[in-house]
């Protein structure tokens, strides 16, 4: 693969695992879990929370010390997590296991606080509303909230040991095109800063956030058009515009089990006249609806085939896919993703 | 055979639909019809579909005003250059493909640089104003990102075309969005955000020494401000909340106008949603939401449902047998003469039993639906082929 176009310093260079997962199709776990940030991206609905707490199960299982953020704060992650909503501060929902949500009047403080030792007060809403409204306007600030809280995180140490607080960071991002803001964010920023100590983090955050070995992005798409579409264009601009990796891109709600001619054959012969009544009486009941079964399994799985083959040739990356998974509640679904994901990439 | 129209249609079924059939004629008496709900339900599916419902039911001129970032929609309708400006879809077309209309049928996409340019122009006092908030560099990307600025465009477009009364029926698609309820806030949102005192008192600084004699509560922001963006943005900022302070009464006055249009009785909400637990719970919410503003929900479009084939007893125990009788594979072999195969029996009663969960779960799902009032409900069933051909567009305008 040639190195992208328009990516300054550090283009990306897959490393030799992620280039033999290509080849392959494949990216083993470890290579994805040595990473320092994984952010988990894509249209809304697409699975970003609950691939986000797979992943950060996956890190925990294999012994790492993980943090999962939830940067759309809508709850979702926590409970992908089992775990009552949680707050600005990181909990434990499991062993080796935090998870915090990121909110803007909250982010604003922290940010204040930490970047500008600015003390926290009680009230700053209508503040943060201004520089809401403001910060929509000149690009970098409100991004830098987010990733400024990341980095934070990242860089944190135990106070005597001094080893990091963390190991694996996962972030599940805002829907659509925000984490590519977030993550230009600091590039944008270095552009306005001209120095000071705030110049010396902004560029301690960008060369983070640009560091394919330290952080990277993992699409999230469906078998649906326009997830597909939002996947790819996202792709492009994060590596040309942002200038981050993307280790690899997750199809999920995959059908990924083909109806075989046998399959036809047997259910053909089911609902043969012929033999209709012995079937219906050892069956318990007549086989005809389960055709429809068949016809809406071969239907998704033409689907899910086609947009894997979309998204392998426009992604040079490996697209895995993960099953459509039945039983839904939080935890359950999670593990389960977390199964699949790991089977995929071992 | 499409999965949509398998199978049996039980009684239960059936009166819903009749409680439905021809939600094109019930509507087709509004001014305004607006399809929300949350991303990716098939708003936009849904809205060129009912355009296509009210044209075929009555002599009425409609218009579908869509937003549809992929274009689909036109490709669907047949029609390549479909912008700001309507397009007529020729009722040849359309007859072709299986529908009469006896009315006419125009479709535009909202332009949102265009709407929010001409909203400017029209709340500035004076061309000067308008002029410099068009050149600030910051008014396009305010435009582009404040949260409901599309939805706040889309309101514009709207009332604008209303106001001008060309046709007898807007139908409006409204903006992908996480949160449906934007759209029906974006107009006091934006008031508040102009109208905002701690935006006042930024208007208030001069710009070319910053901000450090100004109003105490200002303070810590505006230090912040300066030390995090440098005067030269804050400048541009002062200069732009200035001039869009002077649009303000232009803007509230609007506001006022567009809730009364939206409460009308001639406006009719249509709530589109599926039956995934996220999209759902945001329709109930949405519903009650409209209830609480006093705007009139007309219809729920439950969109993507699992047609009732895999709701019926006798598949299920046939399935359940394939899937959990041992011998089932052996028995079949010699009755059938074929060679079956222990997992091809299990793989066809596993994956009608998948969809007997899901199916399930939907049906507790539609069960809930009363709750939200006295209104047609009307269920799209999913289809297996792509809705994206016009021939899948009139399916679904036939079906409500
Ligand atoms: N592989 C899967 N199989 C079945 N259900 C899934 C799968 N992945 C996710 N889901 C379910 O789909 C729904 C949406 O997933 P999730 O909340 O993770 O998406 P999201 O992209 O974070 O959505 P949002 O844009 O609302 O934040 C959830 O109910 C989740 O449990
Ligand atoms: N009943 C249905 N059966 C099968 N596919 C459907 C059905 N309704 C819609 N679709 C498909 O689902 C996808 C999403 O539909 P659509 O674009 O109308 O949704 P939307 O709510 O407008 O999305 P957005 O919020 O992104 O604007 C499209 O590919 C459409 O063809
Ligand atoms: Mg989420
Ligand atoms: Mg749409």
């Amino acid at each position: 693969m040639s190195s992208p176009a328009g990516t300054p310093q550090r283009s990306w260079r897959p490393s030799t695992a992620v280039r033999r997962a290509i080849a392959g199709e494949r990216i083993d776990l470890a290579t994805l879990l040595a990473r320092r940030v994984i952010f988990v991206a894509g249209k809304g609905g697409t699975g970003r929370s609950t691939m986000t707490a797979a992943l950060a199960l996956l890190g925990a299982r294999a012994g790492k010390r993980v943090l999962a953020i939830d940067v759309d704060a809508k709850g979702d992650l926590a409970a992908a997590l089992g775990s009552p909503p949680a707050g600005f501060t990181p909990r434990v929902v499991q062993h080796d296991l935090s998870v915090l949500e990121l909110r803007t009047d909250e982010s604003f403080q922290e940010y204040l606080n930490i970047y500008f030792k600015v003390p926290r007060v009680t009230r700053l809403t209508p503040l943060a509303r201004v520089f809401d409204f403001i910060a929509t306007g000149v690009p970098g600030p409100r991004d830098m909230l987010v990733v400024g809280k990341i980095a934070y995180e990242e860089r944190r140490k135990e106070r005597e040991s001094r080893a990091p607080v963390w190991d694996l960071i996962v972030v599940d991002c805002a829907a659509g095109g925000q984490v590519e803001s977030h993550l230009a964010a600091a590039k944008a920023m270095l552009s306005l800063v001209r120095g000071g100590i705030i110049r010396a983090q902004v560029e301690w955050i960008d060369g983070l956030v640009r560091d394919p070995q330290r952080t990277t992005v993992v699409l999230c798409a469906l078998p649906e058009e326009m997830p597909v579409v939002e996947a790819i264009e996202l792709h492009d601009r994060l590596r040309k515009g942002a200038g981050v990796a993307v280790d690899m891109c997750v199809l999920n709600r995959a059908v990924d089990e083909p109806v075989t001619a046998a399959h036809r054959r047997l259910m053909k012969a089911l609902v043969d006249p012929e033999h209709a009544d012995v079937v219906v009486q050892q069956l318990g009941g007549a086989p005809a609806p389960l055709e429809a079964g068949i016809d809406l399994q071969a239907h998704l799985y033409d689907t899910t085939a086609r947009y894997m083959r979309m998204l392998r040739s426009k992604l040079p990356m490996p697209v895995v896919p993960v099953p459509f998974i039945v039983d839904r509640t939080g935890l359950t679904t999670t593990r389960a993703v977390a199964d699949a994901l790991s089977s995929r990439l071992a | 055979m499409s999965t949509a129209d398998a199978g049996p249609v039980p009684e239960r079924r059936r009166s819903v639909r009749q409680d439905a059939a021809g939600l094109g004629r019930r509507l087709a008496p509004l001014d305004v019809v607006i399809c929300c709900g949350s991303g990716g339900v098939g708003k936009t599916t849904v809205s060129a579909a009912l355009g296509m419902a009210i044209a075929a039911a009555e002599d009425k001129r409609v218009l579908v005003l869509t937003v549809d970032p992929a274009r689909r929609l036109a490709t669907a309708l047949g029609i390549k250059g479909i912008g700001a400006e309507p397009v007529r879809i020729p009722k040849a077309r359309l007859h072709r493909a299986g529908i009469t209309i006896t009315g006419e049928l125009e479709a535009a996409m909202l332009d949102m640089k265009q709407a929010w340019d001409r909203m400017i122009e029209r709340y500035s006092p004076d061309r000067a104003t308008a002029q410099r908030i068009l050149r600030n560099p910051l008014y396009q990307r305010i435009t582009d990102s404040f949260v409901g600025s599309h939805e706040y465009a889309a309101i514009e477009a709207l009332y604008e075309l209303h106001d001008a009364g060309e046709y007898d029926c807007i139908v409006v698609d409204t903006p992908p969005s996480r949160n449906a309820l934007d759209f029906l806030e974006a107009p006091s949102r934006l008031t508040d955000y102009v109208g905002s005192r701690l935006l006042s008192l930024l208007s208030g600084g001069p710009s070319r020494f910053g901000f450090r004699a100004m109003n105490y509560a200002a303070a810590p922001f505006l230090r912040l401000a300066d030390r995090l963006l440098g005067a030269e943005v804050l400048a541009e900022v002062s200069d732009f909340v200035q001039q869009l302070q002077l649009l303000y009464d232009g803007i509230q006055g609007r506001a006022r106008s567009v809730y009364r249009l939206l409460r009308s009785p001639q406006t009719g909400f249509v709530v589109v949603t599926t039956l995934e637990p996220g999209p759902f719970s945001e329709a109930e919410f949405f519903c009650t939401k409209l209830r609480e503003f006093k705007m009139p929900l007309r219809a729920v479009v439950v969109n993507r449902v699992l047609p009732d084939v895999f709701r019926d007893a006798g598949g299920f125990a046939a399935a359940t047998a394939l899937v959990d009788d041992p011998k089932i594979a052996a028995w079949l072999s010699q009755e059938l003469h074929i060679r079956v195969s222990s997992d091809s029996a299990r793989f066809i009663g596993k994956t009608y039993l998948t969809r007997t969960t899901l199916a399930q779960r939907e049906a507790r799902q539609l069960a809930k639906l009363s709750r939200l009032g006295e209104v047609p409900i009307v269920r799209m069933p999913l289809f297996s082929e792509e809705v994206s051909e016009l021939e899948g567009l009139v399916r679904i305008a036939k079906t409500l």
